[in-house]
């Protein structure tokens, strides 16, 4: 990913044995492999947290949505960290709280609410991606 | 504003209110007059972890000392919360229907859940812990849970 390229990060955040954690990295999957291929680049939170310069370049560069399962916000947080802005941050609970049909379950695999809450998630990602890439700023926060 | 006892068990900190009472599954009552208002400890909210919704039974419902008087949705569980008091629920905080993560923010102020008018007070604040003995309870079990990690 070349700093020149007009694209959108997604940074997920890890939340290993969370099902929150696995919502939000469905999404992140779902838009940069699905919706929005060409628009949108998936960093690793991990490599952020490694201080990898690669990904830190990346935040720097490029605008990021940040996907966070709870409170401790760790990718929104770990963006700013590394230098980079987060032009829109996403709470999995926040999308839950306004779909709550969607009641995820699951771990490893999702049940359909958790899939469908994953797409919610998605489709809000999507929104500010195609704000941000058709000249207008989402707001910031973390 | 209420002081605070304070204990860190591995990385967390869990501090306790000492101007009320509490039942050893830690929820907190406060007297105001015959008016009791309850809600959750900073320990129960930081176990159950965020809130994702707050059904507290409405105004005007009686209920038992040990009664079911709120359900949390949390993401982890949903949790039943007992009432630490008989009576009447005479007042729903009403925080909790469009935002109950002030349970997590503020758990001993802005968290509360309701305010039951009580059948007996004495015979429950008898039944209930005080400060002091409610942070050893939950200081033991803060360790047990830590324990399990």
């Amino acid at each position: 990913m070349s700093p020149g390229e007009r694209k959108v990060l997604v940074v997920p955040c890890s939340g290993i044995g969370k099902t929150y954690g696995t919502v939000s990295r469905e999404a992140a999957y779902e838009v940069t492999e699905d919706l929005r291929p060409g628009a949108t680049g998936l960093v690793a939170l991990s490599l952020l947290v490694l201080g990898d310069e690669d990904a830190r370049a990346a935040v720097r560069a490029h605008p990021a949505v940040t996907i966070d399962g709870c409170k401790l916000a760790c990718a929104a947080r770990m963006v700013q960290e590394s230098g980079g802005h987060v032009t829109q941050g996403i709470a999995v609970l926040d999308v839950y709280r306004r779909n709550r049909e969607l009641k995820p379950q699951g771990i490893a695999e999702l049940n359909e609410g958790g899939i469908l809450l994953a797409h919610a998630v998605a489709e809000e990602i999507i929104a500010v991606v195609d704000g941000v890439l058709a000249g207008e700023e989402g707001s910031t926060h973390a | 504003m209420p002081d605070y006892l304070e204990t860190t068990v591995d990385k967390f900190i869990f501090s306790v209110a000492t101007d009320r009472l509490y039942s050893p599954v830690g929820v907190w009552a406060l007297a105001e007059g015959d008016r009791i208002r309850i809600g959750m400890t900073d320990f129960l909210q930081q176990r159950s972890g965020d809130v994702a919704f707050a059904e507290v039974k409405p105004e005007g419902t009686a209920v038992a000392t040990g009664d079911e008087v709120a359900t949390i949705e949390t993401i982890k569980a949903n949790v039943e919360v007992p009432s630490p008091v008989g009576g009447i629920v005479v007042e729903v905080n009403p925080a909790m229907e469009l935002s109950p993560e002030a349970i997590n923010q503020d758990p001993y102020g802005d968290g509360w859940l309701a305010i039951i008018e009580a059948a007996d007070w004495p015979a429950d604040r008898d039944a209930l812990l005080d400060p002091q003995a409610y942070f050893e309870v939950m200081r033991a079990q803060a360790e047990e849970e830590a324990q399990k990690l």
